[in-house]
């Protein structure tokens, strides 16, 4: 199953394309789930598209550095990768050059590049907001680390294209979420804080810090920004497919199960207040990380 | 007498030492020892003709000391950890020797004396490593103890208090390692490697963890393991600029080396493997293990805490050495030669780090990181060092700390040590926070006033930070580069060798190819600045000109956020920071005072002259 480079160049290319599409879709689907719990009807189906149009095209684009520039061309660049790693129906792309800790780690990479740029902007509340964003991460990390271990021991592998590919020898009964039920209530916890939503992002909180990292963010900035939470949506639910669904048989089933596993956490977003980051940090040390613990020891039994 | 390669690796070094001791004082003694560092790592580069040392280079000097023959020879090993040091060396004495240098006489410090120091750790540490039996280990080991404190106390003040600190940490440990060599050599009658190998079945089981114990503590202390852990960072940190950026890249391996000599390649992992520890589930090995995790995370989350840029620094380092011991107590092809990578890419980043932080203090005369901020735009090039720097001591791609961690984490997933990993995992998460804290604080943010003047460090200081950053890169790109010679020290140490490729290594569950994640992170990259920079025209602003909630800013104000960095973070985990072990420190501080105090009001207050009387006549009756 070796494949040229040409072809693994073409699926490098591809897979981004992908994921930024569905990206883009699994953003419209946010916002539709927020119109509909609040009662309104939502954006029509090409909004996101007309936002990061409109953004990349407004006249007033202020930038603070080159590192301000860097952090967003980072931020989406990162991500651009993350998806190369990622496999879809019919294409893995690197995903056999990296695995689950290579992606782990290249999923830290825009967070970086977007600290960073924020830190230029020279406004503290930009930079109270990394500072909560990265306690964050600190936070759910923890206890996405147990499951990332949990599921590597599961599956003997750190590879993403056989754990996979064992699932969907097995057929249900082999997924992860039915095989590990804990990890799999571990990891939709994890999702939410990955994502960033309420409960969990106070690191944006708009009227005590006037929306932390993005303080600072106008025009094509937000609009990088934009392009990046469309990859960030992505990349999370299809790893979450990926770990516990037995990934894509086919596109179908592939994008239906992306889109439900997206929904949970979207659904559950607008229906809650903010934690405070203590706050936050206590729940994700003590919840998930308890489910993690419990099932990696059923799991290593 | 025929003068083998490492003979006159070890003669030029002790001649180095002795000419920057007679002919120091002049202005170019930094050049002068730039140049006699680059002639010894010409010198080791000769020696991987060999094969990196595959074939041990022996040695033809010899010496007798009562009965006992010394002698020394270059193994793999050997030459890996000393390629290191004397590459420290060189690029440390690089960056001192022109403005650096000069501004550091003109502040009352002596350039000269920091060479002599410098020049002198380096030959006893190339002598200790070159060391072929346990008597010269030890000479080594001493040497390279008191040359080290030398350097310490250079600045004087309190970092001659850190220096004498680290020196009791270090004759303590010396007397451990000491009390090993005598149950040896009572043991086998001899110190010789192979004669110690040798009788080894003769040991008892006990015996041979006591030796493990003995050894294993005497050298944990130069590596700063908990919890021998309190003497390094104010040690290190208060070195002047280019020595601190030497100690904190190799000083502290010396520990390692050791260990891996002793435990790993005389006594073997096997005896700690078997060792079940009473009342846990956990074997001798996994107890090294957890030693290595606990240094990775209180020393990790010190460094957190600090307010000084240095400090930060020397914490971190500390908590890396964890990062080594555990991919070496994994004892698997994997893991040990990503802890033995680790110490190779710890160097290159640790070095380029204290270098950049160095470039600072020498521009703006302060390391607090409460007192800085926004140098990225008078110090670009320092700036970028330090990124590739903290990028590398995060371990996140594409530097080469990743790879050596990626090599821990994943052999820890394959022995099945999943508390290990997640230790070794918030370690990490500890260091991003951490090093993103140093960068915001120092070169992000706002520019404050009196650095508006700030300027770049001259060429003889970025070039040999820039050689770093190259270097981090690169083997990161290319772990290859650095994963031959390791593989080649597992050969010689008698471990599983890794199977490995230009771009990382092969596995059957799991592979790593970093030619391919970095081609794809960058074209990423690529992608995202095309989308960046093909839309709309960018207008550049002032700092001043920020939000400010309606508020207009003046080159008054102070806006910036550094102070106590992580609230919210500290206010779960502050409460947990109980400096314990400053206070068993400190406690022992007492207790030796008061039992010395005691013994003195035995002897000098209460009855001195029966106590003389006493000692006269048991002295007349014994000389009689």
């Amino acid at each position: 199953m070796t494949m040229t480079v040409t072809e693994i160049l073409i699926e490098v290319v591809l897979m981004p394309l992908v994921a930024f599409v569905v990206g883009l879709f699994m953003v419209l689907m946010m916002r539709k789930i927020a119109a509909r719990i609040q009662r309104r009807i939502g954006p029509p189906l090409l909004q996101p598209i007309y936002d990061i149009v409109k953004l990349h095209s407004k006249t007033t684009q202020v930038s603070h550095g080159w590192m301000h520039d860097i952090g967003i061309v980072m931020a989406v660049g990162g991500y651009v990768a993350a998806e190369a790693m990622l496999p879809v129906p019919g294409m893995n792309g690197i995903a056999d050059k990296g695995g689950l800790i290579v992606l782990m780690y290249m999923m830290m990479i825009p967070s970086l590049g977007l600290a960073l740029g924020v830190g230029q902007c020279a406004n503290p509340n930009g930079s109270i907001g990394i500072a909560r964003a990265l306690t964050a991460m600190l936070a759910y990390d923890i206890p996405f680390v147990i499951v990332v271990f949990g599921v590597a021991w599961h599956f003997g592998t750190t590879s993403l294209v056989e754990i996979v590919a064992i699932q969907q020898a097995a057929g249900v009964a082999g997924w992860g979420a039915t095989t590990m039920p804990l990890l799999a209530i571990a990891g939709l916890f994890t999702l939410q804080g990955m994502l960033g939503k309420h409960p969990f992002e106070i690191y944006v909180a708009p009227h005590e810090i006037a929306t932390g990292p993005m303080v600072e963010m106008s025009g094509k900035y937000l609009g990088g920004l934009f392009v990046m939470q469309c990859f960030q949506i992505y990349t999370a639910g299809v790893l979450y497919v990926t770990l516990f669904l037995g990934g894509g048989e086919n596109w179908l089933t592939f994008l239906a199960k992306s889109f439900a596993v997206v929904a949970i956490p979207m659904s559950i977003a607008f229906v809650f207040p903010r934690y405070r980051t203590d706050d936050l940090v206590r729940v994700f040390w003590k919840w998930p990380v308890m489910a993690g613990l419990l099932g990696i020891a059923f799991v290593m039994n | 007498m025929n003068l083998t390669v490492l003979d006159n690796l070890l003669v030029f070094s002790l001649f180095s030492v002795v000419i920057i001791l007679l002919f120091g004082r002049q202005r170019m003694v930094g050049w002068m020892s730039t140049l006699f560092y680059v002639v010894q790592f010409g010198l080791l580069m000769q020696m991987t003709t060999s094969g990196y040392g595959e074939v041990a280079v022996a040695s033809s000097f010899t010496a007798d000391i009562l009965g006992h023959s010394l002698s020394w020879r270059f193994d793999a090993l050997s030459w890996f950890f000393a390629v290191i040091t004397v590459g420290a060396a060189l690029l440390s004495a690089c960056y001192s020797a022109g403005a650096w240098g000069k501004k550091y006489n003109a502040q009352g410090g002596s350039l000269w004396w920091l060479h002599v120091a410098l020049s002198l750790n380096v030959f006893s540490m190339l002598l200790l490593l070159a060391s072929g039996d346990l008597l010269s280990l030890f000479i080594g080991w001493e040497l390279v103890s008191w040359a080290s404190f030398l350097l310490m106390a250079l600045a004087g003040g309190i970092a001659s208090r850190a220096a004498l600190k680290y020196v009791t940490y270090a004759m303590a440990g010396a007397m451990a390692v000491l009390a090993g060599l005598v149950l040896v050599y009572n043991v086998s009658g001899s110190l010789r490697y192979e004669d110690f190998v040798a009788s080894l079945p003769t040991f008892s089981t006990a015996q041979v963890y006591v030796l493990i114990a003995l050894f294993g503590a005497g050298f944990a202390v130069k590596m700063a393991l908990m919890p021998f852990h309190l003497w390094q960072a104010a040690a290190y940190a208060l070195t002047p600029g280019p020595g601190s950026a030497f100690l904190g890249a190799i000083s502290s391996r010396m520990g390692l080396y050791a260990i891996i000599v002793v435990i790993v390649q005389l006594i073997s992992l096997a005896p700690l493997g078997a060792l079940h520890i009473p009342f846990t589930f956990i074997s001798g090995q996994g107890l090294i293990g957890w030693i290595a995790a606990i240094t990775i995370i209180f020393p990790t989350f010190t460094a957190l805490r600090q307010n000084d840029a240095r400090m930060l620094l020397a914490w971190h380092g500390i908590g890396q050495g964890g990062y080594m011991l555990l991919g070496i107590a994994t004892g698997s092809a994997l893991g040990s030669a990503g802890g033995l990578m680790h110490v190779f890419n710890h160097a290159s980043y640790q070095a380029a780090l204290f270098l950049s932080v160095t470039a600072v203090v020498h521009q703006t005369g302060t390391a607090d990181l409460n007192k800085l901020g926004g140098l990225i735009t008078r110090m670009p090039i320092s700036f970028i060092v330090m990124l590739i720097g903290i990028i590398g001591l995060a371990g996140m791609p594409p530097m080469n700390g990743f790879v050596s961690k990626w090599m821990v984490y994943r052999s820890l997933m394959v022995e099945g040590m999943p508390m290990l990993f997640v230790a070794a995992v918030i370690g990490t998460l500890g260091t991003i926070l951490s090093v993103y804290k140093l960068i915001h604080n120092m070169f992000l943010g706002q520019l404050r006033r009196e650095h508006e003047s700030v300027r770049e460090v001259p060429w003889s200081m970025v070039a040999p930070m820039l050689v770093l950053s190259i270097l981090v890169f690169v083997t990161g790109m290319f772990p290859g580069l650095v994963l031959q010679p390791v593989a080649a020290v597992q050969a010689a140490i008698g471990l599983p060798v890794v199977n490995y490729t230009l771009g990382g290594v092969e596995g059957a569950s799991g592979a790593l190819d970093m030619i391919w994640v970095c081609s794809v992170l960058f074209g990423g990259f690529g992608v995202g600045a095309l989308l960046f920079y093909s839309t709309g025209r960018t207008q550049h602003i002032h700092q001043l000109d920020n939000y400010a909630g309606g508020h207009f800013l003046t080159s008054e104000t102070r806006y910036q956020y550094s102070d106590n960095f992580y609230a919210g973070l500290m206010r779960v985990i502050g409460p947990y920071y109980r400096y314990s072990f400053q206070w068993l420190e400190a406690s022992l501080y007492s207790v030796t005072g008061a039992l010395g105090s005691g013994m003195k009001i035995l002897y000098r207050s209460a009855h001195p002259s029966f106590y003389l009387l006493a000692t006269a006549v048991l002295v007349m009756a014994w000389v009689w």
